[in-house]
């Protein structure tokens, strides 16, 4: 039997173990703040709470979503990076927010026991994720929102970076329009409810697409961003309205993506498929001419602008409160640009 | 010894084995002949099953090694001991519920075609043969469920005989069959016997041991007191040797007074019985004889309110009452042992003091909180009294022996002090000197004015302990018989055996 | 024979029957340690309580799953019932402008309902406590999606916000609330003739039926409780968030079951205590502090999560057994 305690101890230690090599960095990082303790005996202008350290956190949206994907590396290699080059002094790794706007709250509390000065976050929530960013700020830290804006970021956060989700609807609509100008019936797919870029794309579909009477929506299905669900839609309106279907416009575009191939699939490459994003497998499918176009958001233009914003801070340097980054309509002609 | 290891099939040497605190064994010794019978003995808790489980592999001796059929010997599992030629027929049944009784017999050692897909055909064919050649009168895809007790225990049997070991032990196989299925028993092991095999058989049952045993061994506390042919020894010589001191054997009936009737049941008929009327009164102790599955236990589960009944009424105290669940009766006075301890009677994961607890709380613990150390005080003294062999009432139910397992049953109704008391094989599985105190609380309670309602499959019980008999008869009361028949002698065990099988007596 | 039991016996078995019971701690313990010396700032007053704030909600959701797992069931609609408390308490206190004390009553009158709801399904209709809630989950979310019309509502109310924010005594009121539902079900559970008759169900229903327990009232008692406690925890979540929307508690009933199983409750029935449930709750509460604090890679944490608790339950099994 202790041989099996024995076993049982080490798969332990493993785990801890596992929990280790995630520190490995880090005397390094210490090594590096003393010396440049020693270099600079006045107090940092970056160093926010005068520990002469300056520590970043990063608080992600999610680890699984791939259009957080290659945010969440850009963010690792770029501040990583930036504490090789004693830009920073360390940073807390990738925060898994789990879209969760508690589990983001949580997150906040352990950027402020590493005592951070400043912290990138991507809510997951406009009304629920916002204490995260009040608690941070009233521990005197100063947080960068990007992506999508909490309710008192305008008020509290140094900066917002973002683009602007209803410019991103209204270029949906208008690509439909543009391609089917005799109008018809479409289905808007929708991400999870209530989440701001669901109601503000949603909106800015709506904007457009009520000037155009000889449009008619027949469905609106709750597809929460899955792109299998929304393959199901399609393949049910298809059904249901045959060739009187002309597009549908979904609230991201793996949603788009997988549409369009149930589409395709059902003989009728004809719809119009659309959405919001970028991401690697609806820009191939434009590639491949599958697809015919996706609205680009660039979430590794704006956690760049978030990243500047830190630099000009930590340098003393002025910057913009507000960069937006504008959204790209991608088709086969520039495709090339965006694709991996 | 002198005598030659090889002339053994199983030697089993200095074997000691420790349950936490408990030392359940103290090396012990056991040598079994081939084709011979041989009675393993001991009260309750002496260590007997925990012995047969090591040799099967279940658990394994901190100790001491074990020779089978001359070559050293230890098994890792059940699986190996049956590979070996060691098959085990279990006190505490566990056959798979939801099989039919062809898997059952065959499991783990299956007909297979390829080694992966089961020949289910060949398999059930194979069953139904071995079925008919012990009578049983079951189809062999019939589900284990779908069986009673001692239909069950029937087929723990036959899958052991028909495992072609050439050692079977039986851990109390009697204790839930009626005497004809132990006939039917007797005349397999007999058969076994002529073929060479050996059998070790563990029971409580004095009469079983003198009729089919050759060899006896004794274990007291864990330790090994001797062995011996049983030609050699008495009733007397072999209890004295099992518990150390002089006993009486069994417990003489106490005569009380007979009260007013305190049960009436008319016209009960449901499922498994019809037409049942019967009175107890108090200080009445109604025994209640028939083969298994003759609808006893069916009607007082009835009453009980474990199963629903179709129509008749009951009575208690002379007013009709309605129970239409356990809850109700426990409420009312009516309590049940049941025979089946390990699906009815326990909780195995939880202590002693939750088990005798659980059915007395709204009466005892009457307070918001329950008041542990009254709880505690309690449950000690009931287990006390009926001398439940266990380190404290904290330790579960399953560390303990069968027998002990039953004691503490019995302890959680004791507690309740019910108008009606019914006992479904109370002393199932239970040692001598146990029995003879569970019948004299029997008598206490009578004494107390209780109607007592006891069913047993045991006839020398029934007939030693009741003030009246009632026999069935496939679902009907078959005859009556008053304590002053028995006592005068004008009705013996085989007129009641006559009217159980639906024979006029004479 | 009970009666002579020796005291140094006596006194070795009731240390082992503690080991068995909470060996977990051990394991709690070797957590803290380890974590307190890869990271220093782990081991303060500060992190501690936020650690204890954070884990107010999982506890609540794992004390009801707790009662269900001890019965031999499970409640999967704990996540739907934190969003649709949350929706209820959003409706009626922003959009119908009502009490706080009041609209916390009927959210919690609607949770505990929706609890009973699912007890009197399993009890009375005999069916499987997996199949029950998973359904009663899609209703339960469906109806916080129509109260709230998918749209998050933003609750402004200060004094309601307090449920989190405020401390008591400076203890952090969810903290208090954690307290106080620990006492409380720790009582429930070990000292009451309910508690007693969970364990009974759970641990062997037709012994427990047949000593006049009722299996009825057992289930839809745990069920009812589970769904009050997930209303609890939907009052922390949302006083926390300061919004209440349908889309959220999704997957909150993985760790409410893994705290329970690190608690040493068995998915067999029968056998849960609420001190061990409540290390289970730690344990995975400074799982993710710890991880985030060492930095540990977000992408191999959920692999760390996974070994860490297999290699607690292994080990806390392991010593059970060498207490037999
Ligand atoms: N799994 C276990 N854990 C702890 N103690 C145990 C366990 N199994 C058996 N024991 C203890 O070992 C002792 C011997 O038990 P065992 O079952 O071998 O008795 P037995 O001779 O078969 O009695 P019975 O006639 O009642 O069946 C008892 O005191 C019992 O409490
Ligand atoms: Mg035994």
């Amino acid at each position: 039997m202790s041989k099996k305690f024995i076993v049982c101890l080490l798969i332990f230690v493993l785990a801890l173990g596992l929990v280790a090599c995630g520190q490995t960095e880090k005397p390094a990082a210490d090594d590096a703040a003393t010396e440049s303790k020693a270099d600079a005996p006045a107090a940092r202008v970056g160093d926010v709470n005068g520990d002469g350290k300056i520590v970043v956190g990063y608080i992600s949206k999610n680890l699984t979503d791939p259009f957080h994907a290659p945010i969440n590396s850009y963010a690792e290699t770029t501040l990583e990076q930036m504490k090789k080059d004693g830009v920073i002094d360390s940073w807390t790794g990738i925060l898994d927010g789990e879209t969760d706007p508690n589990k983001q709250i949580d997150r906040a509390d352990e950027c402020i026991t590493k005592s951070a000065d400043y912290v990138i976050i991507l809510p997951a929530e406009a009304e629920a994720s916002d204490p995260a960013v009040t608690k941070l700020v009233d521990a005197g830290i100063k947080v960068i929102v990007v992506n999508s804006k909490t309710v008192s970021t305008d008020e509290k956060a140094i900066a917002y970076c973002g683009s602007n989700d209803v410019e991103a609807g209204r270029m949906l609509a208008n690509w439909v329009l543009e391609n089917v100008p005799n109008g018809g019936k479409y289905v808007h797919c929708t991400g999870v409810l209530g989440n701001s870029a669901q109601l503000e794309r949603g909106q800015g579909i709506k904007e457009i697409m009520d000037k155009h009477p000889e449009f008619e929506m027949v469905g609106e299905p709750d597809t929460q961003w899955s792109g299998d669900k929304c393959a199901n839609a399609t393949t049910d309106a298809i059904a249901q309205y045959g060739s009187e279907l002309v597009a549908i416009i979904a609230d991201n575009d793996d949603m788009s993506s997988a549409a369009q191939r149930a589409a395709n699939d059902a003989g009728r490459s004809d719809i119009i498929c659309i959405g919001v994003d970028g991401n690697q497998n609806p820009l191939q499918m434009v590639k491949n001419g599958e697809l015919g176009a996706t609205v680009l958001q660039d979430g590794v233009g704006q956690l760049t602008a978030g990243i500047e914003v830190i630099k000009a801070s930590i340098e003393g340097r002025e910057f913009d409160k507000e960069p937006v980054i504008p959204f790209v309509l991608v088709t086969s002609e520039n495709v090339g640009q965006y694709l991996d | 010894m002198v005598s030659n290891e090889n002339e053994y099939v199983l030697v089993c040497k200095d074997i000691s084995k420790a349950f936490g605190g408990t030392q359940a064994l103290k090396s012990v010794q056991l040598k079994i002949k081939p084709g011979e019978v041989h009675a393993l003995m001991g009260e309750n808790g002496a260590g007997k099953s925990t012995l047969m489980k090591i040799v099967i592999g279940l658990y394994k001796q901190d100790s001491g090694s074990m020779t089978f059929e001359g070559k050293p010997y230890q098994a890792k599992g059940p699986v190996d001991a049956i590979k070996a030629g060691i098959a085990m027929i279990h006190q505490e049944l566990n056959p798979e519920p939801h099989l039919s009784i062809a898997d059952n017999i065959f499991l783990k050692r299956e007909d297979t075609v390829c080694g992966i897909f089961l020949n289910k055909k060949k398999q059930n064919d194979r069953a139904n043969e071995i079925l008919r050649q012990f009578s049983f009168p079951y189809e062999s895809t019939t589900l284990i469920k779908e069986l009673t007790l001692a239909q069950v225990q029937m087929i723990e049997i036959i899958k052991a005989v028909s495992s072609d070991a050439r050692l079977i032990i039986m851990d109390e196989p009697t204790s839930s069959l009626d005497s004809e299925e132990t006939a039917h028993l007797f005349r397999v092991i007999n058969d076994l016997k002529s073929k060479g095999v050996a059998i070790i058989y563990i029971s409580h049952r004095m009469n079983e041991i003198f009729e089919i045993c050759d060899q006896v061994s004794v274990f007291r506390d864990g330790m090994y007191i001797g062995s011996k042919p049983i030609a050699d020894v008495s009733r007397h010589d072999l209890i004295e040797m099992m518990v150390g001191r002089k006993v009486e054997n069994v417990f003489p009936k106490i005569d009380c007074e007979i009260g007013d009737v305190v049960f009436e049941a008319r016209g009960l008929t449901g499922k498994g019985f019809s037409n049942i009327n019967f009175k107890v009164r108090a200080g009445e102790i109604l025994g209640i004889s028939g083969l298994v599955g003759s609808g006893r236990s069916e009607t007082m589960r009835a009453i009980f309110g474990l199963d629903s009944y179709e129509s008749g009424k009951i009575f208690l105290n002379g007013k009709e009452i309605r129970i239409k669940s356990p809850a109700d009766a426990i409420a009312k006075g009516i309590c049940m042992v049941n025979e089946d301890r390990k699906n009815f009677g326990l909780c195995l994961l939880r202590s002693l003091r939750e088990n005798i607890s659980l059915p007395n709380l709204p009466k005892h613990q009457p307070h918001l909180l329950i008041d542990q150390a009254r709880e505690k005080r309690e449950c000690e003294d009931v287990a006390k009294k009926l001398t439940v062999k266990a380190a404290s009432i904290e330790h579960t139910a399953y560390s303990l022996s069968g027998g002990n397992q039953q004691k503490v049953v019995i302890s959680k109704w004791i507690m309740a002090n019910p108008k009606l008391l019914i006992l479904d094989e109370p002393t199932r599985g239970v040692d001598v000197g146990a029995k003879a105190e569970i019948h004299a609380l029997m008598c206490q309670f009578a004494a107390k004015g209780m109607a007592v309602i006891m069913i047993s499959s045991e006839l020398p019980e029934v007939m030693s302990m009741s003030d009246r008999i009632l026999v069935y008869h496939e679902g009907r009361i078959g005859g009556e018989i008053l304590r002053s028949e028995i006592l005068s002698e004008s009705v013996t065990e085989k007129d009641i055996l006559a009217k159980a099988f639906g024979g006029v007596s004479g | 024979m009970i009666e002579n039991i020796k005291i140094s016996r006596k006194n070795n078995d009731a240390l082992k029957r503690f080991m068995g019971n909470y060996g977990i701690g051990v394991v709690l313990i070797i957590m803290m340690v380890a974590i307190g010396i890869m990271e220093p700032s782990f081991a303060t007053k500060n992190n501690f309580i936020n650690v204890a704030a954070q884990v107010s909600i999982n506890g609540m959701i794992a004390y009801g799953m707790c009662l269900a797992i001890t019965t031999g069931g499970i409640d999967l609609s704990v996540g739907a019932q934190l969003a649709l408390t949350s929706c209820v308490l959003g409706q009626t206190i922003t959009n119908m402008n009502m009490n706080i004390w009041l609209s916390c009553l009927i959210a919690l009158a609607v949770s505990t309902a929706f609890g009973c709801l699912n007890g009197i399904l399993i009890a009375k209709f005999n069916m499987f406590p997996f199949v029950v809630t998973l359904s009663t989950q899609l209703v339960i979310r469906g109806l916080s999606q129509v109260i709230s019309s998918g749209k998050a509502i933003s609750l402004t109310s200060m004094e309601f916000k307090g449920i989190y924010s405020n401390k008591l005594l400076s203890i952090p009121v969810p903290i208090v609330m954690l307290f106080v539902v620990t006492i409380v079900m720790y009582l429930l559970l070990h000292w009451t003739v309910f508690g007693r008759y969970i364990f009974a169900v759970g641990g062997n229903v037709n012994a427990a039926i047949a000593s006049g327990v009722s299996e009825f009232k057992t289930k839809v008692g745990v069920y009812t409780v589970s769904g009050l406690l997930a209303g609890v925890a939907a009052i922390i979540f949302t006083a926390k968030t300061g919004s209440a929307q349908s889309n959220i508690g999704i997957g909150y009933e993985t760790d409410a079951v893994a705290a329970c199983v690190l608690g040493g409750t068995s998915f067999a029935g029968g056998i849960a205590t609420i001190p061990g449930v409540l290390m289970g709750i730690f344990i995975i509460g400074f799982i993710y502090n710890g991880m985030n604090l060492i930095g540990v890679s977000s992408y191999y944490q959920s692999i760390v999560k996974g070994c860490v608790i297999i290699g607690a339950v292994l080990l806390d099994m392991l010593m059970n057994k060498k207490n037999q």
